[in-house]
């Protein structure tokens, strides 16, 4: 089977079908930046971008995949080594602790601020948190998140 | 398919190689060493090489940005621009370090390794290229670092920072190895006291699903008592599938003593005329009615890092190479050597970026399920928890049972009695076996169960004193130790005794220290908060502001003011953090504050999540919907200020705990009229 990663047609042999594409992006393709963080879709850790949706890659079923579906992960992020704006507010603000689910973070913010109509800088505050708020982080980077994300919306 | 056959073919010798070893397993405890870094060993973290530097950290990087740290540290002591210096994570063939624990990293590892770089630098000046170099240590004021020159006291870019934003960051779950297998370790639902171990299994359908690779009995050290029945897969995903048809019977020992999960520790429970047996606090209370009398209770909580902990192990004529996310690779690495009967120079143990530990990852559980499942395989082996695993199978923070009582006369604390019940910390059962446990119970104590319980205030007569329990689930190190929960009892209870005395909380703790720099964090978040001119707003909305104030390990010093609404549903939420921290001489006052902020949301879990649901005999929390950590609809503002010093640089990476929940707590009190005793505080 077969699906757009990153931009580009990616081939699934037939035993990892029944895999998640969580495990599917880690220990087949080697994208290791999505995490397992709980395995039931509770955490966000493992959250890619499926046809523009933030998504939790460890509810999605490889099998179910089609040659159109197109998933983002962060490391499709970068342009020809220029990261996006979401990875450059993350630096900007010193996001990251241990680190472990800002992929995630990452992930959500770009589905966010990809979605003109939820990231309205009017109604910013509720639209961060209902993007951001099942994204767990055990170190309490929220805070900074929060303001990454608001800056990135307001500078439109 | 090959591999698959040819390991299920050869499972019944693996069976009884794996047997014959599990006799050898932990007959006694490995104990962690703890050695003083010097400057000498610090010549071993730095490395030069044609205009370029090499900095092995020695710590572990977790979250704390430590490398970043010690990166600006080397920079400085170097005289050299921020990209000439690499930054690489230590394996056990360093020479040891003691664990990353106890927010010691700066406060012990600053000058040795200024001293080594300062040594590096002026070898080099001197034309010297190859070889060692000697250490020529210098006083410290003459150290770059602590004259605050170069980069310190600045924000620098993250170590890693780049890596993570683009998800190249590894930690030990993201090692792949060529050939590499998946496993898993199964144990008994059972608390991890009570002896248990497999019975019987389907191995006929587990066989039947495809990708099944092999089963591995007597597997392991056990994780307390509990022995394990390990599973090994081509993929991950396999694992699970096999253990839903596995269908293992379990046999487990009946627990002989009652434990109570409501109320496993209960500090009534010895009269109140007899003394515990751990004396903190050595004053005589005099008898009398007390003007504050308070119990309160703390749950047990799971350390609840979103990294459930993993390591991949491979085996290699004889030698074991394991990735691990873990704050001792040295311990570790004993541990594996002795579990295995092998040569500590057998056995690599390369850290990898953890994360989040908190004090959790402390001991060697996964690291060892790999290393026997790696064998057992003759491939590499990855085993990541599960999250259920890692609430079920790791040790937790423990619960404790206080009783504080205060007099007050002529509107000062005059005598002050706390008593504490509480499960080990720095002694857990998960490393310390139960004789040996009687025995540091009795001459030693616990003193991460003590840790925080001295109050830092001057009051005539002052008692403090606990008593340990060991209880058949394991407790351990937790973010703060002891300083958690004894700061908010010790800053619940003062809180009432101003209340009792008709003082203002921020006035009434002043008056009773005598530490200048308690009283400088004191006074800064009084000022940062305006908290003399503050006024509750006139609405229907229960608000309240909350002070109190610590210090950590002696050295840390921290004060928080909180800001709570209880909406009429009961709903609680913190509105707004203020807090000033003082660790001294900062390195990166950026990443100081980000420790503060971090403690902060611990604070408001501790206070409004953190709880572990067990019943009498297991653990029955199996997500972060049972055993749930704040979000970021829990977020309050935080405003962090640092007061800098040149005073020597100590921890941040605790401090916060000893007051940021008595802040929390002491402001529902103001908002609602109710002391909370019982946490979490039930919120609708
Ligand atoms: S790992 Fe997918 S949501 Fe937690
Ligand atoms: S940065 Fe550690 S869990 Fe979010």
């Amino acid at each position: 089977m077969q699906y757009v990663l990153n931009g580009a047609i990616a081939d699934v042999p037939s035993e990892w079908h029944d895999e998640s594409l969580l495990f599917v992006l880690r220990e087949y393709h080697g994208l290791v930046g999505a995490k397992f963080g709980c395995g039931v879709g509770i955490c966000g850790a493992c959250t890619v971008i499926v046809d523009g949706m933030a998504t939790r890659s460890c509810q999605v079923q490889t099998a179910e995949l089609t040659p159109t579906t197109q998933v983002l992960t962060i490391e499709g992020l970068e342009v020809n080594g220029k990261l996006h704006p979401v990875q450059e507010a993350w630096l900007a603000h010193a996001v990251p602790q241990c680190g472990y689910c800002q992929s995630g973070q990452i992930m959500s913010a770009v589905a966010l601020l990809a979605d003109g109509d939820r990231a309205d800088a009017t109604a910013s505050s509720d639209a961060i948190l209902s993007a951001m708020n099942d994204n767990l982080c055990r170190c309490g980077t929220y805070q900074r998140i929060r303001d990454a994300v608001r800056d990135l919306i307001e500078a439109g | 398919m090959k591999r698959r056959s040819f390991l299920i073919g050869s499972l019944g010798t693996l069976v009884a190689f794996i047997g014959t070893g599990a006799t050898i397993y932990g007959a006694l405890p490995v104990i962690p060493k703890r050695p003083m870094p010097g400057t000498d060993d610090a010549l071993g973290w730095i490395a030069h090489q044609e205009g370029r530097f090499l900095l092995t950290l020695p710590r572990i990087e977790m979250g704390q940005n430590i490398a970043t740290a010690l990166k600006q540290i080397a920079c400085t002591e170097l005289e050299v621009a921020w990209d000439k210096v690499d930054v690489a994570f230590h394996d056990s063939d360093l020479a040891r370090v003691r664990s990353t624990v106890g927010s010691e990293s700066i406060m012990l590892f600053a000058e040795p390794l200024a001293q080594a770089c300062a040594s590096l630098r002026d070898a080099l000046r001197r034309g010297v290229r190859q070889g060692l170099v000697s250490a020529e240590p210098r006083a410290k004021e003459q150290l770059k670092t602590f004259a605050r020159h170069g980069k310190i006291g600045r924000t620098a870019e993250i170590v890693q920072g780049r890596e993570i934003v683009t998800g190249k960051a590894l930690y030990a779950s993201d090692i792949r190895r060529p050939g590499m297998l998946f496993g898993r370790v199964l144990r008994a639902p059972a608390l991890a006291e009570y002896a248990s171990k497999p019975l019987s299994w389907n191995a006929e359908a587990a066989r039947a699903i495809p990708g099944f690779v092999a089963i591995v009995k007597d597997c392991g050290p056990d994780i307390g008592n509990a022995k394990g029945l390990g599973i090994i897969a081509e993929r991950p995903g396999v694992l699970d599938r096999v253990v839903e048809v596995l269908n293992v019977v379990w046999q487990t020992e009946e627990p002989t003593t009652e434990f109570s999960s409501d109320a496993p520790v209960d500090v009534d429970r010895r009269p109140l005329e007899e003394m515990p047996s751990n004396v903190v606090l050595n004053g005589r209370p005099e008898p009398g009615p007390w003007n504050v009398d308070l119990k309160l209770s703390i749950p047990f909580a799971a350390h609840g890092a979103i990294e459930p902990r993993a390591a991949v192990a491979e085996w290699m004529h004889g030698k074991l190479t394991v990735w691990a996310g873990t704050q001792d690779v040295f311990f570790i690495r004993d541990c594996l050597a002795d579990a295995f009967s092998v040569a500590v120079e057998a056995v690599r143990v390369q850290s990898c970026r953890v994360g989040g530990s908190f004090g959790g990852k402390t001991i060697c559980t996964v690291e060892a399920e790999a290393a026997t499942l790696s064998r057992a395989a003759g491939a590499p082996v990855k085993v990541q928890w599960t999250r259920a695993q890692e609430l079920a199978s790791a040790f937790h923070r423990p619960p404790s049972s206080h009783r504080v009582r205060a007099r007050i006369a002529d509107g000062q604390v005059s005598d002050w009695d706390h008593r504490q019940v509480s499960s080990h910390i720095l002694f857990t059962s998960a490393v310390v076996p139960n004789l040996m446990q009687q025995a540091t119970d009795a001459f030693i104590g616990d003193g991460g169960v003590a840790r925080g319980m001295a109050v830092p205030y001057v009051f005539p007569r002052a008692r403090a004193a606990y008593d340990l329990v060991r209880l058949p689930v394991h407790t351990g190190p937790w973010r703060g130790l002891g300083a958690g929960p004894n700061g908010l009892v010790i800053e619940s209870a003062i809180d009432e005794a101003a209340l009792a005395a008709g003082a203002d909380p921020l006035a009434f703790r002043l008056a009773h220290i005598n530490d200048s720099r308690l009283a400088a964090v004191v006074e800064a978040v009084g000022e940062m908060s305006a908290w003399e001119t503050w006024k509750r707003p006139e609405n229907e909305i229960k608000v309240g502001r909350g002070i109190a104030c610590g210090i950590y390990k002696e050295v840390s010093y921290a004060a928080v003011v909180a800001e709570v609404e209880v909406a009429p549903d009961g709903r609680t939420r913190v509105r707004e953090f203020w807090c000033a921290h003082d660790c001294g001489l900062v390195i990166n006052p950026d990443q100081v504050k980000a420790q503060c902020e971090g403690n902060l949301m611990w604070s408001v879990g501790f206070v409004l999540h953190d709880h572990l649901p067990m019943e009498r005999s297991r653990i029955v929390a199996e997500t972060f919907v049972d055993a749930p950590i704040p979000r970021m609809e829990d977020t309050p503002r935080m405003n962090v200020e640092l007061i800098e010093s040149a005073k020597p640089p100590a921890g941040a990476g605790e401090t916060v705990m000893a007051c940021g929940p008595g802040a929390i707590a002491n402001a529902i009190r103001a908002a609602t009229g109710i002391r909370p005793t019982r946490f979490p505080v039930r919120t609708a």
